[in-house]
C-alpha cells in the first residue's frame, strides 16, 4: 500500500518541490491507515456480539425443537387432532389459519413452539449483541432497533395477508352463493383493501415515507372502495330496484298478507332441501 | 367385528307388533316421552291424543313449559329440564343430555325424544315406535312422506352415506324424532357430552352411534310429514352445518367404516304414491346449470384445493353442457361427496369455505335431479341408485383416506 501511495503521489512530484509532496503523500497514507485501523477496530467489536446472536439463536433454535418435539409427542397421545376436529365449528376463529397450511393441528402447534423459541432467541441474541457493542463507540448503531422494527414489519405483512387471502375467499364464496355476478371483482377488491392497508402499517412501522405513505394509502384505499361501490352499484341496479318495487308493493291487509304467505309458502315447498 | 345392524323396513304388520309387546322385560317399563315446548292451546290436545295408545301407569310425559310435575286427567306431566324451544330443528346436544338425566332419575327404560313438528306425528305412529324399543330396537327413527323433491339433501348426502359408510339403511339419518332404549340414551349422552365441551350447538347422529355401537337399528313408517325447516335460516348456513355435521361424523368414525362390512340390508319402502308434478320444476333447471356456470368461472382454484384432477375435469365438462343434458352421474356424485369428505378431514383449506365452495357442488346435483326425476316412482328409483353408487364407490373413499396423495400428481 505505501508502495503504491508513494508511486501515485510520485507522479504529481515536481522537481522544484521535493520534499513538500512527499510530506503529503505521507498524512494522506496515515489517515488511510488511521481508517482502515478503526473499521477492523469495530469489526473487531461486532465479532463477539455477532458471535453471541448466533449462538443465542442456534440455542434457542434447539431448545424448540426439543420443546416442539415433546409437545407433538404429547398432543399425540392426547389425540389433540381428534378432538379438536370434533370440536371445531366451521367458522370457528382457529380455522382461520387453516387455509394456510394442511397440516395437522398439533403439527401447528409444535411449529408455532418452534418458531417462538426462535424468536426468543433472535431477542435475546439482539439483546447480547447490543451489550457488547461499546457505548463510545463512533459509529452509530441505528441499525440495531431497526431490526426489531423489521421483525415487526413482517410479523405485520404476514398476518395481512392471511387475513386478506381469508376475507377474499370468504366474500368470493359467499358471493358467488348469492349469485352475484361481480363475486371475483368484490373479493379482489376486498383483498386489496386489506393489502394495501397492511403494507402502509408495514411502512409506517419502519418509519419508511412518512406522509408520502399515508397520502398514497388514502388514495389507493379510496380509490379501491370507489371502484367496489361503483361496480356493486351498477351491477345491482336491477336488484336493487326490484327490491325497492317489492316494498311499494308490499301487501297491507290482512288477507292480503295471508295470501302473500301462502304463494311464498308454495313456491317453498315446490323444492325441499331437507 | 361389530354385525351390521338390524334394520327393518316399512310398515309392520300388527301381529308382529303385538307379539313383541308380550316380550316386554320385566324390569321398568316406564316410557319418557319428552315433548318440545308447545304452544299452550297444543299441550291438551297433544296429551289428549297420546292418551288413546298410551295408559296412564305405562308413560311419563316431560315437558319444557311445566314448571313443577304435574297429574293431569290424560297422562302423568314432569319437566324438562332441557333448553327445548320449538325452534329447535333437530335434535340437539342437550337434548340427549337432559333426556338421559331425566330417564335416570325416573328410571324410565325406553325414551322418546319428539321433534318440534310433534303435533304432526300421529299417535299410533308415536305408540308403534314405544312398542319397538320394548321389542329390543336400541334406536327407532320415524321416516316420513315425500314428495319426489322433498327432503333432497338427506337423498344426496346422508341416505347414501350413512347406508355405504354405516351400513345402515335409514331413509333419514337427521334426527327429528327418535325412540331409545335405556343403554342407547346413556351412549348419546356421553357423546353428547363430549360435544357440547368443544361446541354446543354440534350435531350428533344417532344412526351412526348405534351402528358404530353395533345396537339395534330400525325406522317405522309415520306418515306424516318431514317437518320444515326453520324458516328463518336461509340454506347456505343449513347445508353447511348438515353437510359439516356429518362430514365430521365420517371422520371421527373413521375407524369403524374402514373396515370392511356388507352392504346394508334392503329397505322395503312404500310404493309411491304421486305426490308432485315435476313439470313446474324443471323450468328452473336453466338457471341452476347458469348459477352452477358462476360457481365454476369463480370457484374452480378453490375447488382445486380440495378435488383431485379427475373430478375436476368431471366439473370442467358439467359447466359446458346445455341444461337440457345436465347430468350429474350417481358414480360421479359419489366420488365428490367422497373427496369433499376427505378435504374436510385433511383440512385442505379452511372448513367454512370447504363446505361454502360444496353448496354450488350440490345445488348442481339438485339440478341434474330436477332434470331426472319426474314422478315419486323415479325419485324412488334414483335414490337407490345414488345410495348404490355411494356403496360401490366406497373403496375410493378408502383409498383416497389412506393414501390422499396418490390420487393428486
Amino acid at each position: 500500500m505505501t508502495v503504491l501511495l508513494q508511486f501515485v503521489y510520485g507522479l504529481r512530484q515536481g522537481p522544484n518541490e521535493p520534499g513538500r509532496e512527499w510530506m503529503m503523500g505521507q498524512q494522506i497514507e496515515f489517515a488511510l491507515k488511521q481508517s482502515m485501523h478503526r473499521v477492523l477496530v469495530v469489526l473487531v467489536s461486532f465479532l463477539p456480539g455477532l458471535l453471541a446472536f448466533l449462538v443465542a439463536v442456534i440455542l434457542f433454535a434447539l431448545v424448540g425443537v426439543i420443546i416442539a418435539g415433546v409437545f407433538r409427542r404429547v398432543l399425540t397421545m392426547a389425540r389433540f387432532d381428534e378432538r379438536l376436529s370434533r370440536g371445531t365449528g366451521t367458522n370457528a376463529p382457529t380455522s382461520l389459519f387453516e387455509g394456510t397450511s394442511n397440516q395437522p393441528p398439533s403439527r401447528l402447534v409444535s411449529r408455532a413452539i418452534f418458531w417462538l423459541c426462535t424468536l426468543v432467541g433472535v431477542a435475546v441474541g439482539i439483546s447480547a449483541f447490543g451489550a457488547s457493542y461499546s457505548s463510545d463507540s463512533q459509529v452509530p448503531i441505528f441499525l440495531l432497533p431497526y431490526l426489531t422494527h423489521v421483525i415487526g414489519a413482517v410479523l405485520i405483512l404476514f398476518a395481512g395477508t392471511v387475513i386478506a387471502r381469508f376475507l377474499a375467499r370468504s366474500v368470493l364464496i359467499g358471493a358467488v352463493n348469492a349469485q352475484l355476478q361481480y363475486a371475483r371483482i368484490l373479493s379482489l377488491g376486498i383483498k386489496w383493501l386489506v393489502l394495501v392497508l397492511t403494507a402502509a402499517m408495514a411502512l409506517d412501522h419502519l418509519q419508511v415515507g412518512g406522509a408520502i405513505v399515508s397520502l398514497a394509502f388514502g388514495i389507493l384505499f379510496g380509490g379501491i372502495v370507489l371502484t367496489l361501490s361503483l361496480a356493486v352499484g351498477l351491477g345491482s341496479r336491477e336488484l336493487v330496484s326490484r327490491s325497492i318495487e317489492r316494498t311499494m308493493e308490499r301487501p297491507s291487509g290482512p288477507s292480503e298478507v295471508a295470501n302473500q304467505r301462502a304463494a311464498d309458502a308454495q313456491s317453498r315447498s315446490r323444492l325441499r332441501h331437507f | 367385528m361389530a354385525s351390521p345392524s338390524s334394520i327393518e323396513g316399512f310398515g309392520v304388520p300388527q301381529d308382529v307388533i303385538t307379539s313383541e309387546r308380550k316380550v316386554q322385560p320385566d324390569g321398568s317399563r316406564r316410557l319418557l316421552l319428552c315433548v318440545p315446548s308447545l304452544p299452550e292451546d297444543r299441550l291438551p290436545g297433544l296429551l289428549a291424543d297420546l292418551a288413546t295408545v298410551f295408559r296412564r301407569d305405562e308413560v311419563l310425559i316431560a315437558s319444557p313449559d311445566l314448571e313443577e310435575p304435574e297429574d293431569a286427567p290424560a297422562l302423568p306431566l314432569t319437566v324438562f329440564d332441557g333448553t327445548r324451544v320449538r325452534t329447535d330443528w333437530v335434535l340437539t346436544a342437550g337434548d340427549y343430555l337432559a333426556a338421559n338425566e331425566l330417564a335416570q332419575r325416573h328410571d324410565a327404560a325406553q325414551v322418546l325424544l319428539l321433534g318440534a313438528d310433534v303435533c304432526t306425528l300421529p299417535a299410533v305412529a308415536i305408540r308403534e315406535m314405544a312398542d319397538r324399543i320394548a321389542a329390543g330396537a336400541d334406536l327407532i327413527v320415524p321416516t316420513y312422506s315425500l314428495g319426489a323433491h322433498d327432503g333432497l339433501v338427506a337423498s344426496a348426502l346422508l341416505y347414501p352415506l350413512t347406508r355405504a359408510l354405516f351400513a345402515a339403511n335409514i331413509r333419514f339419518p337427521l334426527p327429528m324424532d327418535a325412540g331409545m332404549s335405556r343403554r342407547m340414551v346413556e351412549r348419546m349422552a356421553s357423546v353428547a357430552q363430549r360435544q357440547t365441551t368443544a361446541q354446543a350447538d354440534a350435531l350428533v347422529w344417532p344412526v351412526a352411534e348405534a351402528a358404530a355401537a353395533a345396537f339395534n337399528v330400525r325406522q317405522v313408517d309415520c306418515k306424516a310429514p318431514i317437518p320444515p325447516a326453520p324458516a328463518a335460516s336461509d340454506f347456505n348456513t343449513l347445508f353447511a352445518n348438515v353437510a359439516g355435521g356429518v362430514f365430521a361424523d365420517v371422520e371421527a368414525k373413521a375407524p369403524f367404516w374402514q373396515r370392511s362390512r356388507g352392504p346394508a340390508v334392503a329397505a322395503r319402502e312404500v310404493p309411491p304414491n304421486q305426490q308432485t308434478e315435476s313439470s313446474d320444476l324443471a323450468e328452473e333447471v336453466p338457471g341452476m346449470v347458469e348459477a352452477f356456470r358462476l360457481a365454476h368461472r369463480n370457484l374452480h382454484e378453490i375447488w382445486a384445493l380440495a378435488l383431485p384432477p379427475q373430478s375436476l375435469l368431471a366439473l370442467k365438462k358439467l359447466s359446458i353442457v346445455e341444461p337440457s343434458a345436465f347430468t350429474i352421474a350417481p358414480a360421479l356424485w359419489a366420488r365428490l361427496v367422497y373427496d369433499f369428505a376427505l378435504a374436510f378431514h385433511l383440512r385442505s383449506l379452511n372448513r367454512g369455505h370447504l363446505l361454502g365452495a360444496f353448496t354450488p357442488v350440490y345445488l348442481a346435483w339438485v339440478a341434474s335431479t330436477l332434470r331426472t326425476v319426474t314422478d315419486d316412482a323415479s325419485a324412488s328409483t334414483h335414490r337407490e341408485e345414488t345410495a348404490a353408487a355411494f356403496e360401490q364407490e366406497k373403496p375410493y373413499l378408502v383409498a383416497r383416506w389412506r393414501w390422499p396423495d396418490r390420487f393428486n400428481p
